[in-house]
């Protein structure tokens, strides 16, 4: 009889265990999953007499995406910090809402519409992947009414009004980089990529780049994100005596690849390795030897050595340290020149109405920033210095700098 | 299409997928649990081994400690987790998935979201002819094989083995013959572990540390066992082999996204056909 009981009992708990707990159980966890990272607010220090002008932030604190979402709220913070403790703008000081979209879409379109709806925040930082922006800048720009501020290097072809770029576009990462590269290393090109957006529509601008100079492209392959087996491709590039392998794909399959082509003596035979997202935070993820040679092409390196930015490359690593540090591939400096340009164009239009305010944006300037100074121009890009650095040693040393700001050439 | 380079980078890929398996197969195939944590368990040998590199010891060091370390964590969770979802599959599979997270999340803030390559005990390639032969992924080859042939000994010669072959048969039996299947659990679930801080160990210098690594592996993985036969140790090995050998081979013929999807079709197809697994009739 006990026993029956027992099992009877047992029996009846593993039905209400599959049913209803498990609803109860799953019901919550969705629920965690959906209300995600936290969100942040940083108020200005001090008293102030006005109301503060509020600043969205929304970021990549969690998640894959979290080594470029890090440095970039760091960034804002400091930025924020410093421009509060110069009487802020239009004599109110800055307020800083931060929001981690956790590198997850439906996450980030909730959260901005948080900062658009409930902050009603006057401006949103943020993004660094193409999903992303393509995922929350209709909530931010069209129905939230808000200007929208992007900071990555990307594909280029983003013409959305009120949605300004900051970060680099192909034609700035490949105008000057690529004839460099066929002078460097020679013609034959192979394209390897990650399947998805940026690849695609950079390889197309790259590939016109590199017949309009008389180079070739022998090969132009695309893999899954996270692919990490490479071995058919290194072949095809050993095989074919490729001269510049122009590398999309991207962490974590790279290092894979990377050290393939290297153990097949790609580098050591004469080839080079190209990669324009590949900035000082990236020479961690493979070992010096094996991409010494490698160059990139970016908006600010370390080695530029410049004396504005290494006062902010002081300034950040004494307030964060050298974990997540400022680089150009991570979009801390388009975060940066972002953040100033509109600071400037604030203060221009005296006002933070929207229309206002992209007026003014649309033709702002700044004398110094992180590799220099920039421009917006027609079409919501920012010209800039561009510069090509080769990795030798596991430090990057400029080889060639740009002949004054490059056009961005996007939505002309 | 050059023999040498093909032959042995299809092996290469092969052995660390085998690796990679051979510890998800162990727990799946002795346990009936399919631990989604498994790709965390990869990620924590390498964070082992990158840890100890950190703190100045060599790498070779790091890949002895990584399999003892994982176990240990591994041991701990099927104390304070695991063991009580063993009548409730499904729910072990939820939970080994949000411990999977946690792991991830919690290595990732560690990391602060970085990329961080391990050097390996052996750099760069032996020259055979016009073509280079990386001499880690040899090295990777050959230890595979000893693990292999190792873990099969265990699982079949030894009374260890005896005993949780026989825990799987039939626990009641078991216990009654005097064995404590939830120790006999326990220690499996240990040497799954183990097998998967192993794995990473030896990774890590061929990719890089960083929280995802483990993730690429582990649908694959759990495609390898399906293929392979649940319950069967050898299955788990010759799934592996197959899906990663044709994960390899295929993309020197056809594009590798569509290369991925072939090697589903396939699998699926497989598993369609002959759903007690390849080595069914051979073990009949």
């Amino acid at each position: 009889m006990e026993e029956i009981k027992v099992e009877d009992e047992i029996k009846q708990r593993l039905q209400s265990y599959s049913r209803r707990l498990f609803l109860q159980r799953a019901g919550l966890l969705t629920g965690m999953v959906a209300l995600g990272g936290g969100s942040y607010i940083y108020n200005p220090k001090g008293t102030w007499a006005a109301d503060p002008i509020k600043v969205g932030i929304a970021t990549d604190l969690t998640g894959p995406i979290s080594w470029g979402g890090i440095p970039n709220s760091n960034v804002a913070k400091m930025v924020i910090d410093d421009i509060n403790s110069k009487g802020g703008l239009l004599g109110r000081p800055l307020q800083m809402i931060l929001e981690d979209t956790a590198t997850n879409e439906q996450l980030a379109v909730t959260k901005v519409r948080k900062l658009v709806t409930q902050d009603k925040v006057d401006v949103v930082f943020g993004g660094i992947t193409s999903s992303m922006r393509n995922a929350i800048k209709d909530t931010i720009v069209n129905r939230g009414k808000t200007l929208y501020i992007y900071p990555q290097l990307y594909e280029g072809k983003e013409c959305t009004p009120f949605l300004y770029c900051t970060g680099p576009t192909p034609a700035q990462q490949c105008d000057t980089f690529i004839p460099w590269l066929i002078k460097n290393g020679g013609k034959k090109f192979y394209l390897p990529s990650a399947d998805y957006v940026w690849p695609h529509v950079l390889n197309a601008y790259a590939r016109t780049v590199i017949e309009k100079n008389g180079g070739e492209v022998v090969g132009e392959e695309y893999f899954p994100v996270d692919h990490n087996e490479y071995s058919a491709t290194v072949n095809k590039i050993m095989s074919n005596k490729v001269n510049v392998v122009f590398n999309t794909t991207i962490p974590p399959g790279v290092a894979a690849f990377f050290k393939q082509l290297y153990e097949a003596g790609f580098s050591k035979n004469g080839g080079r390795l190209a990669c324009v997202y590949y900035d000082e935070n990236a020479l961690n993820i493979t070992p010096a030897n094996e991409i010494e040679g490698l160059a990139s092409c970016l908006d600010y390196f370390k080695a530029v050595n410049d004396p504005y930015g290494n006062k902010i490359q002081a300034e950040y690593t004494k307030l964060y340290g050298t974990k997540n540090p400022f680089t150009a591939g991570s979009a801390a400096t388009g975060m940066y020149r972002g953040l100033r340009l509109w600071a400037v164009a604030v203060t221009a239009a005296k006002s933070l109405k929207r229309e206002e305010v992209a007026a003014a944006l649309d033709h702002a300037k700044i004398a110094d920033g992180p590799g220099g100074p920039s421009e917006v121009v027609p079409g919501r890009h920012v010209k800039m210095n561009m510069y090509t650095a080769v990795a030798k040693s596991g430090k990057y040393e400029i080889v060639e700098k740009s002949k004054g700001q490059v056009m961005p050439g996007e939505c002309v | 299409m050059n023999v040498v380079p093909f032959f042995f980078d299809v092996l290469a890929y092969s052995a660390i997928f085998v690796l990679v398996v051979l510890g998800l197969g162990v727990i799946a195939s002795m346990m009936g649990i399919f631990n989604f944590a498994h790709g965390e368990f990869v990620l924590l040998g390498a964070y082992t081994v990158y840890l100890l590199q950190e703190h100045g010891m060599p790498v070779w060091m790091g890949m002895i400690a990584a399999p003892f370390a994982v176990a240990i964590v591994g041991l701990l969770l099927e104390r304070i987790v695991i063991r009580r979802f063993y009548a409730t599959p499904i729910v072990a599979m939820l939970g080994t998935y949000a411990i999977a997270l946690a792991l991830r999340e919690t290595v990732r803030m560690l990391l602060g979201g970085q990329f961080y390559n391990v050097t390996a005990p052996f750099v760069g390639s032996f020259e055979v002819g016009e073509f280079s032969i990386s001499k880690w992924r040899t090295a990777v080859i050959i230890i595979t094989v000893l693990v292999m042939v190792g873990s099969y000994l265990l699982l079949t010669r030894t009374k260890l083995g005896l005993q949780v072959r026989g825990s799987l048969e039939n626990p009641g039996l078991a216990r009654a013959s005097g064995i404590s299947t939830s120790r006999v659990y326990a220690a499996t679930f240990a040497f799954g572990s183990a097998l998967a801080g192993l794995a990473g160990g030896l990774m890590v210098p061929i990719y890089s540390l960083n929280a995802d690594m483990g993730v690429p592996f582990l649908i694959k993985s759990f495609l390898a066992v399906m293929l392979g036969g649940m319950g069967s140790f050898e299955g788990s090995i010759a799934g592996a082999a197959l899906v990663g050998a044709s994960s390899a081979a295929l993309p020197w013929a056809i594009k590798p996204v569509v290369a991925d999807v072939v090697v589903f079709l396939v699998a699926i197809a497989i598993v369609k056909y002959r759903p007690e697994g390849l080595l069914s009739k051979w073990r009949k």
